[in-house]
């Protein structure tokens, strides 16, 4: 091994290129291997829980080959309930790893580090869309056997459950940010994810509602991203196509602006 | 209360006349602040949270089956497809309430260090253990109120049957509120709580006919509901709200009331030797 002298001037500070790759890469990598390190709680309990809902909701409602939308019950509710979970567990993973970091002191951690807003923004929003994603292979995989599921448009399948789980990811970065305690968390969980990942069509066509929310699920993304995603494996929808593809678009646009804003500006995350 | 006060501030300060407090053989003051203002009160503080979380999903499953229904197949003749799984829906709420309550209080105690503020205390092995499951099988029960009078406003209970009622929503709260001080005692982590609550506790309450009659149910799965103790609850409580019933209440009393022994019995000798909460 060779000596070297250091010379002052190698003493400076480190230069970044336009994007801290190497820092970005880390906290993704730190967020995903917080979710792997519990991977029963993580993705295996998701998918029990959902193919739970798919044995009970099937037995309860499905009886005497039911159709809606003109397939098989089970076959409408399969893509439905691999929805639910993906949202709800890419929700789970941004809002928690923030909460806890905030309730724990360790958000420093990731604030410290020369990230930028953006870089922060993508790292943490991408370790949500990593869970939703693979919980909803997961999910998708085991439900598999025993529904016959059809292929019928890949690209809106995987479009759909791309901007789902980021649109979900950016939603639990920005309540994450806003709560202080777990309580806060728990009842934006409660009160607001829960029920729009219940109603919005994951168990039943929206044909069955009054007609008076009918219009109000065309103002839900909710509805959309399970209207589309549903459409690419039963080739059939409720609502338009077209309209699905830009609201998502959108909104998730609008969230990630909202979440930049917030880590940009450190509302309640500094002093 | 049964401690011996010492009764003027010189006895305070005499070494010969002070005496270790002496408690009967149960610690009823000891017992009450473990019960009540640890384990009740602490739940009611979350109110928003613990209270109308369990009741909005609650409600939200009836809404769901409420739309979703068929109109052609009704589950049981003569009833409707509510009325059938909303006194399941109730005692699910009971059950998740008492189990994750107790368990999760152990298992927060255990990481946190606090527990050993109830390990110093002068509390027995049976007054720690009824701590921890009554107060939480409590819980499960204000919660069943709560659910159960939300559901009543717009779900027909006529034939409503006290004793039958009370009595498997105390049964279901007991069970699980001694299995969940059982499994907090047991798990070290989060993840073995929760693996315990995805992979036991929420199946077995799910497939245990809150939502579906045994009837539905094909052939070869139809015998192995009959090993599922929650089925009885959920079983003998639907009876006393609505009438219909699948199994002997008989039956189902002496299963539960079983089990519920036996977990007392290993979560009294848990607690008597300290598993995993002394060094």
């Amino acid at each position: 091994m060779e000596h070297r002298t250091v010379s002052p001037a190698a003493l400076s500070v480190r230069r970044l290129g336009l994007v801290n790759w190497r820092g970005l890469w880390t906290l993704y990598m730190k967020e995903v291997r917080r979710f792997l390190n519990v991977f029963t709680q993580t993705l295996l309990a998701p998918m029990v829980t959902t193919l739970l809902f798919l044995a009970i909701f099937t037995l309860a409602l499905g009886g005497g080959g039911r159709q809606v939308g003109g397939v098989d019950f089970a076959v409408f509710l399969g893509p439905g309930l691999i929805m639910m979970a993906m949202v709800q567990n890419s929700f789970a993973n941004t809002s928690s790893s923030l909460v806890i970091a905030k309730v724990q002191g360790n958000i420093v951690d990731i604030l410290m580090p020369p990230l930028s807003a953006t870089e922060l923004t993508l790292g943490i929003s991408a370790g949500g869309v990593t869970r939703g994603l693979m919980v909803g292979a997961a999910v998708g995989l085991g439900m598999w056997l025993f529904v016959p599921l059809q292929i019928h448009a890949p690209l809106f399948i995987l479009y759909h459950a791309l901007m789902a789980s980021l649109m979900l990811a950016l939603l639990g970065m920005i309540g994450g940010i806003w709560s202080e305690k777990f309580d806060h968390i728990a009842a934006v969980t409660n009160f607001v994810i829960t029920p729009f990942s219940f109603l919005s069509g994951t168990f039943y066509s929206i044909e069955r509602l009054p007609p008076i929310w009918q219009t109000v699920a065309h103002f839900n993304p909710f509805f959309y991203m399970i209207d589309g995603f549903r459409y690419g494996f039963i080739g059939h929808a409720d609502g338009s196509l077209g309209t699905g593809l830009v609201v998502m678009a959108l909104f998730n646009l609008f969230l990630w602006a909202v979440a930049h804003r917030m880590l940009a500006s450190g509302y309640r995350l500094k002093p | 209360m049964s401690i011996r006060q010492p009764s003027s501030p010189r006895a305070l300060l005499s070494f010969r006349r002070w005496q270790a407090p002496a408690f009967r053989r149960f610690n009823r003051l000891g017992f009450w602040t473990h019960y009540y203002k640890r384990g009740v009160l602490r739940f009611f503080r979350f109110g928003l949270e613990l209270l109308v979380g369990p009741l909005v999903s609650s409600l939200l499953f009836v809404l769901v089956f409420a739309v979703a229904q068929s109109e052609r197949a009704a589950m049981v003749p003569g009833i409707d497809l509510i009325q059938f799984i909303a006194p399941g829906i109730i005692l699910y709420a009971i059950a998740h309430t008492a189990f994750e309550n107790a368990a999760a209080m152990l298992v927060f105690e255990k990481m946190e260090g606090m527990i050993t503020d109830v390990q110093m205390a002068p509390l027995s092995p049976l007054e720690l253990l009824a701590g921890y499951a009554l107060s939480s099988a409590t819980c499960g029960l204000a919660v069943g109120l709560l659910v159960g009078g939300a559901a009543s406003v717009f779900v027909d209970f006529s034939s409503f049957d006290a004793s039958l009622v009370i009595g498997f929503a105390v049964a279901t709260a007991l069970l699980f509120g001694f299995l969940g001080t059982v499994v907090g005692l047991w798990a070290e982590r989060w993840d073995h709580y929760s693996a315990v609550e995805g992979f036991v506790v929420v199946p077995l309450g799910l497939l245990s006919g809150t939502f579906f009659s045994v009837e539905r149910l094909p052939e070869a799965f139809r015998e192995w509901i009959f090993y599922n103790p929650v089925f009885y609850a959920i079983d003998g409580f639907r009876a006393g709200l609505i009438g219909h019933a699948e199994s002997s209440h008989t039956v189902g009393f002496a299963v539960l009331g079983i089990l519920i022994l036996g977990l007392a019995l290993l979560g009294w000798r848990l607690f008597a030797v300290g598993y995993k909460i002394k060094p």
